[in-house]
């Protein structure tokens, strides 16, 4: 594991008019690593995310990626430059085609002109037939390819919480960021996420944070909260609750 | 046809990109005065329409594209205002400007030598607007559009750099605006400030409804329709009464009711599956 971490957060801050929504939020993220952000509703922990991806941009502190700042960069920038997030609520195009929605993300990474698109040049047709080739071998992976022409609302709910991912994953990230994958699933489909996150990060190399309360999925655990008394109840509590499960953990840190 | 050029360049920023525009009649003003002018001062034969009417597409083009800078930071209903506010200065400027005419109007501007002619090069640059708005609509480019259509904010986290597109769909879009006002000075020989005032807008801006926002073929069927509509019904009309006025809106109100996508929705017309 690399001492440098891949994401460094440094005492991050941001309140929207007088409700501090995130104080001094301070953790690293290394290479390689599953991570879990925990804690209860309004502890800020899609704040974080959305701070992470770009909409929110902090009143202070560093968001540090490969070494560079990216606090103040757009949500496109920030995706350009290795990091890729799904939603909470799906947010995929849902008119648009399977295929579609997973050449978009993959498109941007070559740019082409809108002039050549007029003219249809040969380097444009050529372009072109990759994406699509290149898309449908990312779907077949995940086993969406059959509906590659379905328009992605027609999907049913899990496989459009996998698209979504798929599609995260066609920007061909370094760091994968999920806003609770599991929510709204059922056991069965839950078990499968959690075949399917860890066969991403194994195939893909990849370093995954998440926001997910099913605690035996994670490595390692940020509990986020907001008042410090009950901070200590709860991380006993989750303690507790970690004992129970019999979750092995490297190592917790709590944010306050 | 013109009327199909125009419907086509709002289509492609209000159904493709999903942006609400109601600038359009500025950009056709603008068009239609730069060509007009230009053919009166300086290209004295018609020889150089189809060159005029390119090069005062171009200056919609790039006030359209200055236009956007500002304005695409906005949303919505208040981009519809912004873009509708352009279109009044643009107006007002024309009004006021005594070298074009003012309130009079700019007459004797060069025409086709006769009919037959106009319709051949309005239906090449129709042809021409069509297939490039096509391929666009159905390009990496075009994609960028649909998925910002759909969901900015998914669109952004992808990567989609989302305010860049919407500057040069715009551009595009008022590229075409402007050569369907060249077009319209062209055939008609006279523009006043007045024509294009805010109903030409609401007129291009129903023609795009009613084909389907998003459907390129739809907008030229559609405005086929619209412009054929009111003469067909003047043989309606029932004795003294002039009922045309009449059946013609709640024509478009039925359209609204039962197929309140337009008539093709966002697909073109040999896309559609028959049931």
């Amino acid at each position: 594991m690399n001492l440098k971490p891949l994401l460094k957060i440094k005492k991050l801050n941001l309140s929207f008019g007088g409700i501090k929504a995130v104080q001094d939020i301070s953790f690293d993220v290394h290479d390689q690593e599953l991570i879990g952000l925990i804690g209860p509703n309004g502890a800020g922990k899609t704040t974080v995310f959305n701070m992470i991806s770009g909409f929110y941009t902090a009143d202070s502190g560093d968001i540090i990626f490969l070494e560079k700042n990216i606090q103040r960069l757009k949500p496109n920038q920030v995706n350009q430059a290795g990091i890729a997030r799904t939603f909470q609520n799906i947010r995929l195009f849902g008119q648009l085609s399977v295929l579609d929605n997973v050449q978009l993300a993959l498109q941007q990474k070559s740019k082409i002109a809108w002039l050549e698109c007029v003219f249809r040049t040969r380097q444009y047709l050529q372009y072109e037939e990759n994406l699509k080739s290149e898309s449908l071998n990312l779907l077949k992976i995940f086993g969406l390819d059959t509906f590659s022409k379905d328009p992605a609302s027609s999907l049913s709910y899990g496989s459009q919480r996998k698209l979504e991912i798929v599609r995260a994953l066609a920007t061909k990230p370094k760091l994968l960021i999920l806003d609770e994958p599991a929510a709204g699933m059922n056991q069965a489909e839950t078990d499968d996420l959690k075949k399917l996150i860890l066969f991403i990060k194994k195939s893909f190399q990849l370093t995954v944070l998440l926001i997910e309360h099913d605690m035996k999925l994670v490595m390692n655990i940020w509990v986020m909260k907001k008042n410090i008394n009950f901070i200590i109840k709860k991380k006993q509590f989750v303690l507790i609750l970690m004992r129970l499960f019999g979750v092995f953990l490297k190592k917790e840190i709590l944010i306050t | 046809m013109i009327n199909a050029i125009m419907a086509l360049g709002l289509n492609f920023i209000t159904g493709v990109a999903n942006q609400f525009s109601l600038g359009s009649a500025g950009f056709i003003a603008l068009g239609a005065y730069t060509s007009a002018v230009l053919t009166k001062e300086i290209f004295r034969n018609w020889y150089f329409i189809p060159l005029t009417a390119l090069i005062a597409a171009c200056v919609s083009g790039i006030a359209g594209y200055l236009v956007s800078i500002p304005s695409f930071r906005l949303k919505g209903d208040y981009l519809a205002i912004v873009t509708m506010g352009f279109a009044e200065i643009v107006r007002v400027i024309f009004l006021n400007w005594d070298f074009v005419g003012g309130a009079r109007g700019y007459n004797a501007i060069l025409k086709w030598p006769d009919f037959s002619l106009a319709y051949i090069f309005t239906g090449l640059f129709l042809a021409l607007t069509f297939i490039i708005l096509y391929h666009l609509k159905i390009s990496a480019f075009g994609r960028n559009l649909w998925a910002l259509n759909e969901d900015e904010i998914a669109a952004e986290v992808m990567g989609t750099p989302v305010s860049k597109s919407k500057r040069t769909a715009f551009m595009i879009s008022s590229f075409f605006s402007g050569l369907a006002g060249a077009m319209y000075a062209h055939n008609l020989g006279y523009i006043s400030p007045g024509s294009f005032g805010f109903l030409m807008t609401v007129n291009v801006l129903i023609i795009a409804v009613l084909g389907g926002l998003g459907s390129m073929t739809g907008s030229i069927l559609a405005s086929a329709i619209l412009t054929a509509l009111p003469e067909v019904l003047r043989n309606v009309s029932a004795a003294d009464v002039d009922i045309r006025m009449i059946v013609f809106p709640i024509l478009l109100i039925l359209m609204m009711i039962f197929r309140p996508q337009g008539l093709f929705g966002r697909k073109e017309i040999w896309e559609i599956k028959s049931k």
